[in-house]
């Protein structure tokens, strides 16, 4: 069963009185504990997609569905990661990771141990009682991505989350991430403007085209970053040496180069 | 789009709770006035009043008609406005520039902000007698400090390199303040007009309501004491009336200036 | 001691010394119209020991102060959630918004004539218009509050499964804490203006008593006494609230603490 399904999936969206169509047909299929990155140029849609799936918006025509149902609104099964953190700045780090277990009901002791587990997990140890104010870009966005995590989801939606990061950190943020999906593996959707990031890290990278969005290329990554063996490397600087990375992310940003000249 | 409210009403729904909303409130109102619930002497019916204020344009009370006492009352707004913003308006763009004269004013002006406007009443009957000096006092209590401190912050807070690229052009004081701080704080200054407009007129109605023998304030005292509550009502509604419209136009005033790219 | 009390100190210190030279010694301003220093004290002597206007300072000063508390928290207690309801609801504002349109540029002062003739010269019409005043502010602050929430926030809580209560409790109202209090500032300010007014056109006792009967006894000592009260007790209760905010916000980073 598909863990993420989008059918015939159109959206429009009405600004001053007209509508204009955001997403034109998409159609996708998304295993369960896939890695899936989409890249696009701005406005392309893929945000949208991503919101569809998180219940956030829904669509105009067509079906979104994540574990064969549809999806009808927001919830802890399908845990977001935000570009701007989206973290309470009233509550401490514990208290923001906390606040989706207490939700789903989970008793004292359990949510205890599970919280400290996620704050191993992003290395937050010692963070506990600061508020969001007090830390980095980066470790607020660790916070978030804890918040996700400790959930369990099915589903981890992440929409364009190391945007607001400066160059560094992101490149640690992403070898983070892909440490934390070896270490625990789960269905991720993961909207991105760069490249790199997306060949880095994903399975599959979905291109789509400009607005009305429409899905121009599906590349499989991980077949060659199996066969090429680097899935075995840690450092991104040594992946992104590789001739295979290095064809396929020029690949895509020539694809990506077609949509931005067709005006 | 600010999702707290789940529910987007149609342009026709809100019209049409807005109009339940009014006819409710009208039609209690009429309701409490006209069965006796409320004794009618001190609560007369809505379209009582609005006859009465109607009347009120024709027949004189207190010595003169509705638009006469508002124009007197008008005329000192205007110039108790007009010497709270000449003198606070240049004062705080002043302070914002030379640190001496903020240090050896603003103490000052912590001493005497927490006086209510109304409270200089008797002073200023002592002074002025039922002259026209005394009101205006009155309203230059209420109308001075937001102008004064609007244009302070505005001096104060203009983004640092405006400043010294100006003085990298060798600019002198004078034509700083002048030429960048008054021009780069007009957003802040009109904002400032629009607090102290309205705390202005209601400072002229409170002190109409103690020392004066014309205006609107002037006449409610006299309609209270004549126990014409209609009077005292369409009053107050001419009070809201004048209000409205100097809001709306120091509203203009605003999104002019932010049209032409001054905010 | 930092330059800019120093400064400041000295200021105040040179008016004072001008205030007792041009009243006292030079006579250059007319006892009629202005008090010296002396005539202040005498006046404060008077009114704290024998009393004025029906009755000793203190009396005066809890009066006015309790009807300044209660007024606010009235005003306060209703206008806060009508704001978050009005703010959060799309229905609520949508009903209520037209009425508060109509009442809102009524300013408060001009509600006193109404009072008296309603409720008399007593505590309750003073409370009336406090609350005209002050719930205003309240309401529209509270319900900018809500409506200026991160839209991110919102969807992360929605995201995270959170029910209803404690939607409200943990997410709306911390999220719109620093507007609320803003408002609550304003409404303090205006219980302050309206109690003052209204004691000045009618009461039984009050500060505004005091500056009422002064006027017409032409007692400028008594007059400058009654507005240093007003200061002074507004100051008191403004900085008591400003404590209040800095207690419950502890989460907000000090860059941006208001001046």
């Amino acid at each position: 069963m598909a863990a993420i399904s989008f059918d015939a999936v159109q959206k429009s969206f009405a600004r001053s009185g007209k509508s204009f169509l955001a997403v034109d047909r998409i159609d996708l299929v998304i295993a369960d504990k896939e890695f899936v990155a989409i890249v696009g140029p701005s406005g392309c849609g893929k945000t949208t997609c991503l919101r569809m799936v998180a219940g956030f918006e829904s669509p105009s025509a067509g079906t979104v569905s994540v574990d064969g149902r549809r999806v009808t609104g927001p919830g802890p099964d399908r845990a977001v990661v935000f570009q701007q953190f989206a973290l309470f700045p009233w509550k401490t780090v514990h208290d923001n990771i906390g606040l989706g277990l207490r939700n789903k009901g989970v008793a004292r002791e359990e949510r205890e141990s599970r919280i400290a587990k996620a704050i191993a997990l992003m290395n937050l140890q010692g963070h506990e009682t600061a508020f969001p104010h007090q830390l980095s870009g980066g470790m607020q966005q660790r916070v978030a991505i804890a918040r996700a995590y400790v959930l369990d989801p099915d589903v981890l939606l992440m929409d364009e989350p190391f945007g607001s990061l400066d160059a560094q950190t992101r490149i640690t943020m992403q070898e983070e991430l892909v440490r934390l999906a070896r270490l625990n593996p789960r269905t991720v959707l993961f909207i991105t403007h760069s490249v790199e990031e997306a060949v880095y890290l994903a399975d599959r990278v979905v291109v789509m085209s400009r607005r009305p969005g429409r899905l121009k290329e599906v590349i499989d990554v991980r077949s060659v970053r199996v066969a090429e063996k680097w899935d075995r490397i840690e450092r991104i600087e040594d992946v992104m040496d590789h001739e295979s990375f290095i064809h396929w992310r020029t690949h895509i940003w020539r694809s990506l180069r077609e949509e931005k000249e067709e005006v | 789009m600010n999702p707290v409210q789940s529910h987007v009403l149609t342009r026709a729904e809100i019209l049409g709770y807005g109009a339940l909303g009014l006819i409710a409130f009208l039609g209690l109102w009429s309701f409490l006035s006209l069965s006796g619930v409320v004794p009618h002497q001190f609560l007369p019916a809505p379209h009582e009043v609005a006859a009465r204020f109607v009347a009120l344009t024709s027949n004189p009370f207190a010595g003169a008609t509705l638009q006469q006492h508002l124009a007197s009352s008008a005329l000192r707004f205007a110039y108790g406005f007009l010497l709270g913003a000449a003198i606070g308006i240049p004062l705080g763009l002043l302070m914002g520039w030379f640190r001496v004269l903020d240090e050896i004013v603003t103490p000052l002006f912590d001493a005497l902000r927490f006086v209510a406007p109304i409270a200089w009443v008797p002073f200023a009957a002592l002074w002025f007698g039922t002259g026209i000096g005394g009101p205006i006092l009155i309203i230059f209590a209420g109308a001075f400090p937001p102008c004064l401190i609007n244009a302070y912050r505005g001096a104060r807070f203009v983004s640092r390199p405006l400043i010294e690229a100006a003085q990298m052009l060798g600019t002198g004081n004078l034509r700083i303040i002048v030429e960048v701080l008054l021009p780069a704080s007009t957003a802040s200054i009109v904002a400032g007009l629009r607090v102290s407009a309205g705390l202005g007129w209601q400072s002229l109605i409170g002190a109409e309501l103690i020392v004066a023998s014309t205006g609107v304030g002037f006449m409610m005292v006299q309609a209270q004491l004549d126990i014409s509550t209609t009077t005292v009502m369409s009053a107050m509604i001419a009070i809201g009336l004048v209000g409205v419209v100097i809001d709306v136009a120091l509203r203009a005033l605003e999104a002019a200036v932010r049209r032409r790219g001054l905010a | 001691m930092s330059r800019r009390s120093a400064i400041g100190l000295l200021t105040i210190a040179t008016l004072a010394l001008v205030w007792y030279l041009t009243t006292m010694p030079l006579e250059w301003i007319s006892p009629g119209r202005f008090p010296s220093p002396l005539d202040v004290w005498d006046a404060l002597r008077q009114v704290s020991t024998t009393g004025y206007a029906n009755g000793v300072l203190y009396q005066h000063i809890v009066h006015s102060v309790s009807l300044v508390v209660l007024g606010f928290l009235v005003a306060a207690g209703t206008g806060v959630p009508l704001g978050l309801l009005m703010g959060a609801s799309a229905r609520a504002e949508a009903l209520i918004n037209p009425i508060f349109l109509l009442i809102r540029p009524i300013p408060p002062l001009a509600w006193i004539p109404l009072a008296i003739l309603w409720l008399g010269l007593g505590d309750a019409a003073k409370i009336m218009v406090i609350w005209f005043a002050a719930f205003v502010p309240s309401v529209i602050n509270s319900y900018t509050g809500v409506r200026t929430i991160e839209p991110a926030v919102i969807e992360a809580a929605r995201m995270l499964g959170t029910p209803r209560r404690r939607f409200v409790r943990e997410v709306l109202v911390p999220a719109a804490a620093p507007m609320i209090f803003t408002g609550l500032r304003l409404s303090l300010q205006a219980s302050w203006t309206t109690l003052v007014a209204a004691e000045l056109v009618g009461a039984i006792y009050g500060l505004g008593k005091i500056l009422n009967v002064a006027q017409t006894d032409i007692y400028p000592g008594m007059i400058f006494v009654g507005m240093a009260c007003v200061a002074i007790f507004g100051w008191v209760t403004t900085r008591l609230l400003a404590e209040l905010e800095t207690r419950s916000l502890t989460w907000i980073p000090l860059a941006e603490a208001r001046p």
